[in-house]
């Protein structure tokens, strides 16, 4: 168990060290990468989601490679991230398919032929401290999203977990509102007005990245 | 009675119809016979994204396809092709815009239209088709396939290999949302245990068309050769067979058919009247009819089982239950028709409607489109869906892994109902070899390997 514990960190150790200390990460076809999208509406609560996520990670020589090394502060990592935006679908709470009509509303909506992908640009991660579980680390994330066109600045938490075959699984979860970026809440005509769909969302993902 | 009265009084019916039906949904499993909160969460349609198509023949069934697909929000007819001028020029005259075009290959080489629709006489799927997908175009290819088995085999497989495209064979009916609705119905057992289905299409007409010289008469009658056409087992039975697989969930194990030319005596080669017994397992047949002389009672499938039969004709569908039967409980407020001495109970996708137009006459008129509408409808969303999603997928991944993308398209491609390379390939085999034993007259086997692509 040692022999192979000390085998991965010897092996994630020499990749993160590799290209003058920089390694970059992208993500790879069938991974666990997941973007999910949850609201409110007068009548049910509603949720889409993606298993597309793309965009390139680089961390730098002070990113934390195991347990022992945790440091508090910034750290060097670049990052941008991406989602079509015809990805995005919706389902039910069961995960099954929704509606393809709820699709089409929710693409127009967010200016699908205009701006064809979610974006966020990160700015700023500064790990805060270990996760509890080997190889997790918990920070704060400050990037640019841009949805629809739109472009604010956010602040979340995420969680990096460092696997030990060298690959990283990074997750958190945000609260929006559709109105900052310009998005009016759809409420369909044909109901007359009598559903409404809430400006409040909130963002979940996980986005796994290999080494390139 | 007052109208206070009458509004009440309808609301209660309304109610306890609503309530019903649920329960029955419940207990089928999630069929939604009535969706009030669906319906009134129905979101306002989105503008509709075009898909550009090219339709390949303009003869009879053609101008029918261009019809619908001018009806279609989705689509954009970019291009029309027959190779005889005077087709041509009379659909040109319905698409002035469109690219007109003698030769096929011309308009396969338009690399601004992504969608093709194949509606040539049977024979000349092949080449077509073939050319179609090697060209990258997504195929909606007119049933049957092909008139042999080996040329039915190379467009499937083909379809098959083509898998970021979609291939779509003109098997309507399994676009249909009234089949659609009616399929777990007729598996949900309420039927009772099935012992057979019976359908038929009559109609009297020659089939013959008119032609201003030999070689056109050959070309525009190629339904009368035997060479050339599957008769009507293979250009119209094929959907109803077809949907009888469908809906028994099986294959069958052989066909006996019979064939004549009763009526039209005018040296065609082709029967005008048929019948066939197609066998399914567990004893399970159907019997199949259809004429060229005869218009009365028109199309329709019936499956009859211990406790119900269901008709269905069109876009409508009846139960005619035995008296025996147990209750089910939302049919004591459900329409009905009278049938002679029966009384059809009506079975209807969008009770919704039913319920909003609060009057039983009304709903009577149901004006819904065709089969051939809603599998257009759904191959062109297809199209859209499979290629938005390839695009997506390539730039994140890159273009290297195609088991990876096959594998992301199955899995996360949200498709509309339609029939597949399979479905029309082993509906295709179906109707030749039912064709062929209405030639000989002698039964045919049909193994299960039959209907493999290998």
């Amino acid at each position: 168990m040692l022999a192979h514990a000390t085998a991965w960190l010897l092996l994630l150790s020499l990749s993160l060290q590799a290209a003058e200390g920089w390694t970059r990460f992208g993500p790879k076809p069938g991974g666990k990468s997941k973007i999910r999208i949850e609201g409110t509406s007068t009548i049910h609560d509603w949720q889409v989601e993606s298993s597309l996520v793309g965009g390139t990670l680089e961390v730098g020589p002070n990113f934390p490679k195991n347990q022992g090394e945790v440091q508090p502060g910034k750290l060097d990592v670049r990052a941008e991230v991406f989602v079509p935006v015809s990805s995005l679908k919706s389902i039910k709470k069961d995960g099954t398919p929704y509606s393809t009509a709820m699709d089409d509303i929710m693409h127009e909506k967010l200016l699908k032929t205009q701006h064809p992908r979610i974006v966020y640009r990160l700015q700023e991660l500064t790990l805060k401290g270990s996760g509890g579980a080997a190889g997790t680390y918990n920070a704060e994330a400050v990037g640019d999203l841009v949805v629809a066109g739109v472009t604010n600045r956010i602040t979340m938490p995420v969680q990096v977990q460092v696997h030990p075959d060298n690959h990283l699984l990074i997750s958190g979860e945000v609260g929006l509102k559709m109105t900052d970026f310009k998005i009016d809440p759809p409420a369909p005509k044909v109901a007359l007005g009598l559903i409404k769909t809430g400006d409040e969302v909130k963002v979940l993902f996980q986005w796994e990245v290999f080494p390139r | 009675m007052s109208e206070t009265e009458r509004l009440l009084d309808w609301n209660r019916r309304e109610f306890l119809r609503g309530s019903s039906l649920m329960a029955l949904a419940t207990l089928l499993g999630g069929v939604r016979l009535i969706r009030p909160e669906a319906a009134a969460a129905e979101p306002e349609p989105a503008p509709t994204e075009k898909v550009k198509v090219g339709l390949i023949g303009l003869g009879q069934w053609g101008r029918e396809l261009l019809d619908q697909l001018l009806r279609l929000p989705q689509a954009e007819v970019a291009a029309i092709c027959d190779n005889y001028p005077a087709m041509l020029r009379r659909s040109a005259k319905r698409v002035p815009d469109a690219m007109a075009t003698e030769d096929y290959r011309a308009l396969l080489e338009n690399k601004e239209i992504p969608a093709v629709v194949v509606a040539t006489p049977t024979h000349l799927h092949r080449d077509i088709v073939l050319a179609a997908l090697e060209a990258g175009k997504h195929v909606y290819c007119e049933a049957p396939l092909a008139h042999t088995v080996e040329d039915a085999r190379a467009i499937a497989q083909a379809a098959l290999k083509h898998n970021r495209q979609v291939f779509q064979p003109g098997l309507q009916l399994r676009s249909d949302p009234q089949r659609h609705f009616l399929l777990p119905f007729v598996r949900s057992g309420a039927l009772g245990r099935m012992a057979m289905a019976r359908a038929q299409w009559n109609k009297k007409t020659s089939w013959r068309q008119t032609s201003p010289n030999p070689e056109r008469e050959a070309a525009v009658n190629w339904r009368l050769a035997r060479e050339t056409s599957l008769g009507l087992l293979g250009e119209v039975g094929i959907h109803q067979i077809d949907q009888v697989s469908w809906f028994f969930g099986a294959m069958p194990t052989a066909v006996h058919a019979f064939g004549t030319v009763a009526f039209w005596r005018d040296g065609r080669e082709v029967h005008d009247t048929v019948q066939a017994v197609v066998e399914y397992p567990e004893g399970l047949r159907l019997l199949y009819s259809a004429t060229l002389a005869n218009s009365f009672e028109s199309e329709a499938e019936i499956y009859y089982g211990s406790d119900a039969a269901v008709m269905i004709r069109g876009s409508s569908a009846w139960m005619f239950k035995e008296a025996d039967a147990p209750l089910l409980g939302w049919e004591v407020y459900a329409r009905k028709d009278a049938f002679y001495k029966e009384t059809g109970i009506s079975l209807r996708a969008d009770a919704s409607k039913l319920r909003a137009q609060g009057d039983q006459a009304q709903a009577q008129a149901e004006a819904t489109d065709p089969p051939v509408y809603f599998a257009l409808q759904s191959f062109l969303r297809n199209c859209r869906e499979v290629s938005s999603a390839v695009q997506d997928f390539v730039s994140l991944y890159g273009d290297s892994d195609p088991q990876a993308l096959a594998e992301y398209l199955a899995k996360e491609v949200r498709r509309l109902p339609a029939a597949d390379a399979l479905d029309g390939y082993r509906a295709t085999v179906l109707a030749i070899k039912a064709s062929e034993s209405a030639t000989t007259g002698r039964p045919v086997s049909l193994p299960a390997e039959l209907f493999e692509l290998s």
